[in-house]
């Protein structure tokens, strides 16, 4: 592979990460290139020696937003993770692939249930004193504030669980990595 | 299995190889990545995510040479955090080379 080609395929791969990273990037590899020709190497034998430009791509990537991950715990950040683990794309990932499912969209569910449960205890709580409950209405505010706490509680623990699994999957895709091992595990 | 012995070997010394180079003069990747590539096959293209790594870590820094062709060249040099921890890092592995060389010598 020519020295464009690679970083050709090396610049599509990388596309949509952050402008600055990507030019880091692009600059370490041309660079190399550059000192590579000066030794007296052929760009294809510098291309050869840096492994495929999409896998190093994809790796990168991963990377990149796993780190995000690690220093930003959103919604966008675990699901840009995810999907850069899946882009690793090796085959037990795929294995891997219905499990995550199932477990995502019971984790959705859960998630939709406790919200539901708080909006009911904020009913009861504010709609207790003027429709006359069993119990009168001190027991309606109770109930209320009861069940809004233990939604909320909830919601921390599903939070908990969710992170924990994330940082699983991350783990799980890094033992993917082929090129930039060993290089990244500290 | 002795793969994986290996990997978990490079692993556990690259970083170590990397701060030792850098020790005894400052240093551009290229150059470090062809002599580590040489003396414990690692892969050409380990050794950016590496340097970035030690960079965030503050272990080296980096500055800009200019040179005859093409861009200016970026050149790593360590920290006095970097020199700090290559030192105890150096005590660690030898105690511990040393360590298992006993133990393996006994075993012949």
């Amino acid at each position: 592979m020519t020295r464009q080609a690679f970083m050709a395929r090396l610049r599509a791969g990388l596309r949509g990460l952050p402008p600055q990273s990507v030019a880091d990037v692009v600059a370490d590899y041309e660079a190399h290139f550059t000192d590579g020709i000066a030794a007296g190497r052929s760009e294809e034998e510098v291309a050869a020696a840096l492994g495929s430009p999409d896998r190093l791509a994809r790796e990168i990537r991963a990377e990149s937003t796993m780190t995000r991950w690690r220093d930003e715990r959103s919604p966008s950040s675990a699901a840009s993770a995810v999907f850069a683990v899946l882009g690793l794309g090796a085959l037990d990932i795929m294995i891997l692939l219905p499990i995550l499912i199932a477990v995502a969209s019971t984790i959705f569910g859960l998630v939709v249930a406790v919200i539901i449960a708080f909006f009911a205890g904020a009913f009861v709580f504010a709609a207790g004193p003027f429709i006359d409950p069993p119990g009168g209405p001190v027991t309606a505010l109770l109930a209320g504030l009861g069940i809004m706490a233990g939604s909320a509680s909830g919601a921390a623990v599903l939070t908990m669980i969710s992170i924990g699994l994330m940082n699983a999957l991350v783990w799980y895709g890094r033992l993917h990595y082929r090129l930039l091992k060993p290089a990244l595990e500290s | 299995m002795p793969e994986a012995i290996e990997i978990q070997l490079k692993k556990g010394a690259l970083e170590l190889c990397v701060l030792a180079l850098l020790s005894q003069h400052d240093s551009y990747a290229y150059e470090i990545a062809s002599r580590l590539a040489d003396a414990i096959g690692m892969g050409e293209g380990t050794i950016y995510p590496l340097m970035r790594r030690l960079q965030s870590d503050g272990l080296v820094e980096t500055y800009l040479v200019e040179s005859k062709e093409g861009p200016p060249r970026k050149y790593y040099r360590l920290s006095e955090g970097g020199r700090k921890s290559f030192i105890s890092q150096q005590a660690a592995w030898k105690s511990f080379s040393g360590a298992v060389e006993t133990i393996l010598g006994g075993v012949q």
